[in-house]
């Protein structure tokens, strides 16, 4: 009984997830073009709401193509293990009282460890293409993603600090009590979660292994059709894996006012997150590769241990 | 025992989403270090100078039409300077102060693209759209007058071809209020954003001794500190009678030329302002110029120099007495401009490549020609 | 640090204000009278003088003239064909044309067809344009919506 209802949730979610990112991709044209002075996509079905469904159809017809000289297995493999990670981790995050799957005593350190190795695919589908520019691109990757491992797993552990625990149910609960979310205590923490966030999702400012205007691509050059499509999913659900994570921590999860349900609370904290990233998309110019990692070592990690040292003296002198 | 390393070539092709047209560019990468660069360039080639040999003169000025598109006006009135200068004709006032009126609105165009393209290279995606739309009220007011939007075919030897309509000037005049505003915008958008800065500042420095070397000339010069602008060396036109600076800075690099650049933008503005109020009344064109087709000027050779939005271009014409010119010579800037990515590239990484090559603002229709 | 932050305010001004793409092919464009677009012809005023072939810079005007039966010292008008393949809409026939038999119209779509024969104007087609522009004998222009449109 215990494993069918395993199987359906992970169904659900896996069906509530493709939706999201459906929407979640013509959102992010119809934002970026509102701040641009245009429209996005209003031509197919109202409102333009039917746009990914007919680039999602285009992009299944296309032919398949791969490169003769490149890495078979490899090629096939790195969109999916690209994806994975990104999707497993939503076993142990919880919507609302009532509605989650796995009640991990370890959350917070389950989430980060199998969120880093979507870093694995990034690799593999640049070292498999067998071009150089995707070659490129997959390098400043995987040093840009591993650099920014560091600052997110460090901002997190202010949390744990005060709450006492890995359990993501428990840092909610422990919102609910102090009557605060940890927005305001640990504010610091959040500006660095953020930046590095934005460094793991490839997204832009930070989007040198995609860089279009230099890279035409980076890693995922060579893939068309149905595997680009792969590609962009793996990106999106992530991106939508962070932001549940972050509104866990820092927004106080299923909190709110009893006038909506837990889990509408959930959804809205988490959508005010992907605007966050449309906004930064459509406003700032790329940083370069030195800049970036020099500002990862130099700067984010010394503030977050700067800010554990002060949450740990905090709660030893208050006794919280 | 150390590792045996290799250079990559790497081509930046003709098909490229930044090199800004038909432009190939072989650099040889250690890592992410250049150390070799070279420009090619052809693919655009479409031989203006061997065809205005079977020309009327009248006749070649939608060459030069397409030869800088992004500053049209300033090339046709190159050539025709370059023919009245030939004939040892008078152009009358208004004429003159119509033709500084539209090339200074091309110019404020022409920043405005390659404003738009600079930031879209570096990463920024919205700067773009609002420079299209400011390039779009420049466009409109130009179409009212010329007929068309990119390809204008205005200027004529001997004058203008066609009046400004009812109430172009007072639209100019309100446009030029709109421009300074959205203009001020973009300062804060861009100029100050720290990102942008550390991109820009220090990358891609050109000496005072470089330049002269190369031959280069427009806001790359004047960004390493040399005060070179035809427009207050050798006046040409009504631009005497004109207020206006010549923004100059001292360091070279390629934060200085996108300052220098939006400096000019403001100069510009302050001109057309100044032209509006002082244009006369008259005639636009001169008696003998009407006949377009007639133009026979006497054997010899003469070069005129402008300044156009991405340096100086030259016209150097020969003719030998018949309807048809001898030779047509054509200086262009973009074309003496990109020689120096020889010496500039080396030792930068492909990041700043992007950026050096963009703040060249080079057009390839004036390349190639 | 926090004139990055200045650039997200204008962003999000933005996000607020009208939008000004315009809906084309719903809304179109209006063109000033000026606008050099595709030709119309007036075959009543034309006199035969070749002056629009010998300006052409591209050659793509060719005309042929017969003996008109009132006067035989005059010409009227034949065939007379313009090639839009090669046309690149210069406005130095209309230009030269001392009665003014060749005008260009302010309109700009109506080229587009399916192969290439089809860009082989004829006489006939080039009288019949019957569109608004900086010549006599017009029809209204349309009226123009705040960013240009044409409703």
């Amino acid at each position: 009984m215990d494993t069918l209802m395993m199987f359906l949730y992970a169904v659900a979610v896996l069906g509530a997830l493709l939706g999201a990112v459906t929407y979640a991709i013509l959102f992010e044209r119809k934002v970026i073009g509102y701040m641009q002075i245009r429209n996005g996509p209003n031509r197919h079905g109202p409102w333009g709401l039917f746009q990914t469904i007919a680039d999602v159809t285009k992009l299944l017809m296309k032919e398949d193509i791969i490169p003769t000289a490149a890495d078979k297995k490899i090629f096939v493999l790195a969109p999916v293990i690209a994806f994975a990670p990104a999707f497993t981790v939503f076993a142990v995050i919880s919507w609302s009282d009532t509605i989650y799957a796995a009640d991990l005593n370890i959350g917070v350190l389950y989430f980060l460890g199998v969120s880093s190795m979507t870093m694995l695919g990034v690799l593999m589908g640049g070292w498999s293409s067998n071009n150089k520019y995707s070659l490129l691109g997959a390098i400043r990757g995987v040093a840009q993603m591993i650099s920014y491992e560091l600052p997110l797993v460090l901002s997190v552990l202010g949390i744990v600090i005060l709450v006492g625990s890995l359990n993501l149910r428990d840092i909610v609960y422990f919102q609910a009590e102090i009557g605060l979310w940890f927005i305001i205590p640990q504010f610091l923490a959040f500006v660095i979660y953020i930046i590095s966030a934005i460094a793991e999702l490839n997204r832009s400012p930070f989007d040198l292994p995609e860089a279009e205007s230099e890279l035409v691509s980076g890693y995922h050059t060579e893939y068309t059709g149905f595997r680009y499509a792969f590609f962009m999913l793996a990106e999106y659900t992530y991106a939508i894996a962070i932001s549940a994570f972050a509104t866990t921590l820092f927004l106080g999860g299923w909190l709110g006012p009893a006038f909506l349900p837990g889990v509408a609370w959930f959804l809205l904290k988490m959508c005010l997150f992907m605007f966050l990233w449309f906004w930064l998309r459509a406003t700032l110019p790329r940083a370069r590769v030195d800049h970036l990692m020099q500002f990862g070592w130099k700067v984010l990690i010394p503030l977050a241990l700067l800010n554990i040292v002060i949450t740990a003296i905090i709660k030893v002198w208050m006794g919280w | 025992m150390s590792i045996k390393t290799e250079t990559m070539t790497l081509n930046m092709g003709p098909q490229h989403p930044s090199t800004h047209g038909v432009f190939r560019l072989l650099v040889e990468v250690d890592g992410e270090t250049i150390t070799k660069a070279e420009p090619i360039m052809g693919y655009l080639h479409r031989g203006s100078e061997k065809l205005a040999e079977r020309f009327l003169y009248t006749q070649f000025i939608p060459y030069t039409d397409r030869l800088d598109y992004m500053n049209a006006m300033t090339n046709n009135y190159v050539y025709c300077s370059a023919i009245e200068r030939l004939l040892e004709w008078e152009v009358p006032e208004r004429a003159e102060y119509l033709r500084v009126i539209v090339m200074e609105l091309n110019r404020i165009a022409s920043h405005l693209v390659w404003w738009g393209t600079y930031l879209l290279d570096i990463g920024a995606l919205s700067p773009f759209l609002y420079a299209f739309r400011d390039r779009d009220h420049c466009l409109d007011l130009l179409n009212e007058i010329s007929g068309a939007r990119m390809t204008f075919n205005y200027v004529r030897i001997g004058g203008v071809k066609w009046d400004a309509p009812e109430g172009w000037v007072d639209r100019v005049k309100e446009k030029v209020k709109v421009l300074r505003e959205n203009i001020n915008e973009y300062d804060t958008l861009v100029t100050g954003n720290e990102i942008f800065q550390s991109r820009t500042i220090g990358v891609g420095k050109l000496s005072k001794e470089q330049i002269l070397d190369w031959g280069i000339s427009g806001p790359l010069a004047r960004a390493s500190g040399l005060k070179m602008d035809v427009r207050k060396d050798e006046p040409y036109s009504v631009y005497d009678r004109f207020d206006f600076d010549i923004p100059t800075r001292e360091e070279g690099d390629v934060y200085a030329r996108y300052k220098v650049r939006i400096d000019e933008l403001y100069e510009s503005l302050k001109i057309i302002e100044q032209a509006c109020e002082q244009i006369p009344d008259g005639d636009i064109i001169t008696k003998k110029g009407q006949r377009i087709m007639m133009i026979k000027p006497p054997a010899g050779e003469a070069y005129t120099r402008a300044e156009a939005s991405k340096g100086e271009i030259g016209v150097y014409a020969i003719s030998n007495g018949k309807n048809k010119p001898y030779r047509i010579k054509l200086r262009r800037p973009s074309f003496v401009n990109v020689a120096i990515l020889q010496d500039l590239l080396v030792g930068q990484n492909i990041q700043n490549l992007v950026a050096i090559f963009g703040s060249l603002d080079i057009v390839l229709g004036e390349v190639d020609a | 640090m926090f004139r990055l932050l200045k650039g997200f305010g204008v962003t999000f001004n933005y996000f607020r204000k009208k939008k000004i793409t315009i809906q084309y092919p719903d809304e179109k464009v209006v063109m000033p009278e000026r606008f050099r677009g595709i030709h119309r012809f007036f075959p009543d005023k034309c006199i035969v003088c070749n002056l629009c072939v010998t300006a052409c810079p591209t050659d793509v005007i060719t005309l042929t003239g017969k003996k008109s039966e009132e006067n035989p010292k005059k010409k009227i008008i034949d065939t007379y064909n313009i090639d839009f393949q090669g046309c690149i809409l210069c406005d130095f026939c209309t230009e030269v044309c001392p009665t003014d038999a060749i005008v260009m119209t302010a309109r700009y779509n109506n080229l587009s067809s399916f192969n290439r024969s089809e860009q082989f104007k004829d006489i006939k087609w080039l009288t019949d344009n019957h569109v608004y522009g900086h010549y006599e004998e017009s029809d209204p222009v349309p009226e123009m919506g705040e960013r240009g449109e044409r409703k």
